[in-house]
């Protein structure tokens, strides 16, 4: 094992994982590094293979090929009760005939350690989860917020390295996730666990973690933080999953590094894109409705459309805008004084873009 | 006001009235075929014993009961106990407990793989699990005997590769009676154990092993204790019959190994005394009662402490 101090070694470091089952292939050559005391989420949509991963590095299912490494050591073929890893499980898998706090001393008390430690331990983790009231009752007794704390609890009393944490907040109603996500990012903070969070939902991605890995189909798409992700999406796949998005068609007309200018239908747009793509090629690019303004009259690097529809949502207001070639686009605005009037349905108007926000896309 | 209430009150009472005629087919079922034999029989166990069978009507005898544990001493017919009764409760109840204990020692690895055969499969164990039970109980028995009697294919197989050079005598034995009975009993502790796994949620089976719990300890901490309403089940169904058999310790235990269900055939048959007959099933119905009470006192106290 590696000194406590080296901080630099990946917590989890998973190298060409691949994960078959029988003839479906739930992974194809997944690597992924996870730093010490990160908060790191897969998000990807369901079938992806988030929870296949998951399990991989749980030590559920052993990978058909690949390393994975915690702290630097492969531990691939260890069963899950060797790992220093623990996790909180989707609908909690609470011990039913257990209390709280036996619940929460198991794990401690597999691994031997003795009674009054445990009950130290046990009264600690209580303290964090605010569950002191709940310790001798029955966990069938709890409501759904309060199971999700003692599995929580549960998890992190051993003092493992990683703590994974498969989809744990979907059975939660709308209130009590957002309690959670802020409630498990303290309790990542102050633990200083690296945490591996699985999970759907793009909200609480981008609320929580501190790096995500975009899944689809048995693949990482793009590693990055919220903003990456969101502003720079490496493919319209990712760009489309997180948050809404516009894609219009078009070809490269001339570059200057990673900066482009994209012939589309009725004027060109400067666009951004992390690798140079040659004049000629055809291209998406991808325009968030936030980051458009609407003009009336034709300026420079302006594209014409014609205005379908205006929803008023008190806050915003969004556009629903036809282009030349046909494709539907949507705007949307801050409403930032109530004397502007929107502009009215059927209008001729045009939509502007700045360079920045305009990402060419590959595929 | 009052005739508002007045109809309540009589739609209360056709209520109640309905709620009666609906539970007749019920009430009528249990009185002709529960409780009403009990009764029979705890009549007949009252009565003087008939000279040919049967007995007396009205003429009424504690005899029977008395009969039970005692017996007349031959020379001043003053009461002692009767010894070879006692051994015959006590040879019951030992190899009842004994046949519960075989049962759920190969009856729970059995279970447990068939629960965790893959589910298209499961039916097909089960399936071969149950089988034996269209057979009759009867054939099944002599089949035993024709396997473990002295001049059984064990004894022959074993004398013909020279590793014994007398039988071995294991028919007529405790021995021979506990195997019929763990075999014939197998079943009803593999189903109710089986459907008590398939139940068990497997994501606690991952959570005791991703909380540092070996294979062991699993099945310790989180499988038997997810499973215990099945066990509990499955022994119950299994004690109950055995210590009543009949016809597994006839077969295999020969005239001297007799448990109780042979010992109250007996009365009702050759020694015609039917009192001594009925006294002795309800003195088998007694003791089942008394140890189920002391396992459901034992097991709830567990309980309350459990929950401190």
């Amino acid at each position: 094992m590696k000194p406590e101090t080296d901080f630099k070694t990946p917590s989890v470091a998973a190298e060409g994982i691949v994960k078959d089952f029988g003839t479906f292939t739930a992974l194809k050559r997944v690597d992924l590094t996870i730093d010490q005391n990160e908060f790191f989420t897969l998000l990807g949509p369901s079938g992806c293979g988030k929870t296949t991963l998951l399990r991989l590095i749980a030590g559920f299912e052993a990978p058909t090929e690949g390393e994975i490494k915690l702290m630097g050591e492969n531990i691939a073929t260890l069963p899950p009760f060797k790992r220093s890893i623990n996790t909180v499980f989707q609908n909690y898998a609470l011990f039913p005939h257990m209390t709280v706090s036996e619940n929460i001393g198991f794990g401690l008390k597999m691994l031997g350690k003795p009674r009054a430690e445990i009950a130290a331990r046990v009264d600690e983790m209580l303290a964090l989860v605010k569950l002191q009231d709940f310790a001798k009752r029955r966990t069938g007794q709890l409501s759904g917020g309060q199971q999700q704390r003692v599995a929580l609890a549960r998890a992190l009393a051993p003092s493992p390295r990683v703590l994974l944490l498969d989809e744990p907040l979907s059975a939660l109603d709308y209130k009590l996730r957002k309690e959670m996500q802020v409630e498990l990012k303290r309790l990542q903070t102050e633990t200083g666990i690296t945490f591996i969070f699985v999970t759907h939902d793009q909200e609480e991605a981008l609320t929580m973690s501190d790096r995500i890995a975009v899944m689809s189909a048995g693949e990482v798409l793009q590693v990055g933080d919220a903003r990456a992700i969101y502003d720079r999406p490496a493919n319209r796949f990712v760009a489309d999953f997180i948050g809404e998005a516009n894609f219009l068609e078009g070809r490269v007309e001339s570059r200057e590094g990673t900066q482009h200018r994209v012939a589309l239908a009725g004027g060109t747009l400067a666009a951004t894109g992390d690798v140079p793509v040659d004049p000629g090629a055809a291209v998406t690019v991808m325009i968030r409705p936030e980051h458009v303004q609407i003009v009336a009259e034709k300026t420079e690097g302006g594209l014409p459309a014609l205005l379908e529809r205006t929803v008023f949502l008190g806050t915003d207001t969004h556009y629903y805008l036809r282009m030349q070639d046909g494709a539907e686009f949507i705007a949307r605005e801050q409403n930032r004084s109530a004397t502007v009037t929107p502009f009215a349905p059927g209008a001729n108007v045009h939509i502007m873009v700045d360079a920045q926000s305009t990402r060419l896309l590959r595929d | 006001m009052s005739v508002t209430k007045e109809h309540s009150e009589r739609l209360r009472r056709e209520d109640v009235r309905q709620r009666w005629l609906l539970s007749v087919p019920a009430l009528i079922t249990i009185i002709l075929f529960a409780a009403g034999p009990l009764l029979v029989v705890l009549l007949f166990s009252f009565m003087e014993r008939g000279d040919y069978g049967g007995v007396k009507f009205g003429q009424f005898s504690l005899e029977g009961w008395i009969s039970v544990v005692f017996t007349k001493d031959i020379f001043d017919d003053s009461l002692i106990l009767a010894e070879a009764n006692l051994s015959i409760f006590w040879r019951s109840v030992k190899l009842a407990l004994l046949t519960m204990i075989g049962a759920l020692l190969v009856g729970f690895p059995t279970a447990y793989f068939i629960a965790n055969r893959p589910a298209s499969d499961r039916n097909l164990w089960l399936f071969l699990i149950t089988i034996p039970f269209w057979t009759n109980l009867l054939v099944r028995t002599f089949a035993i005997m024709d396997l473990i009697r002295n001049t059984g294919h064990i004894n022959r197989t074993l004398m013909s590769l020279g590793v014994i050079d007398e039988p071995i005598q294991m028919l007529f034995t405790d021995g021979a009676v506990l195997f019929g009975l763990v075999y014939v009993y197998l079943p009803l502790m593999v189903l109710p154990i089986y459907a008590s796994l398939e139940k068990l949620d497997h994501r606690l089976v991952e959570a005791g092993y991703d909380l540092y719990a070996n294979r062991f300890q699993v099945l310790r901490h989180v499988v038997l204790p997810g499973c215990k309403p099945g066990i509990i089940a499955g022994c119950i169904l299994v004690f109950i019959p055995a210590i009543g058999a009949y016809v597994t310790p006839r077969v295999l235990g020969g005239g001297k190994n007799m448990m109780m269900g042979n010992f109250i055939e007996q009365q009702f048959g050759p020694a015609r005394n039917w009192p001594l007959g009925s006294a002795l099933s309800i003195t088998l119905l007694i003791i089942v009662m008394v140890l189920l009470i002391a396992y459901v006192r034992q097991d709830a106290k567990k309980g309350d402490t459990d929950a401190q």
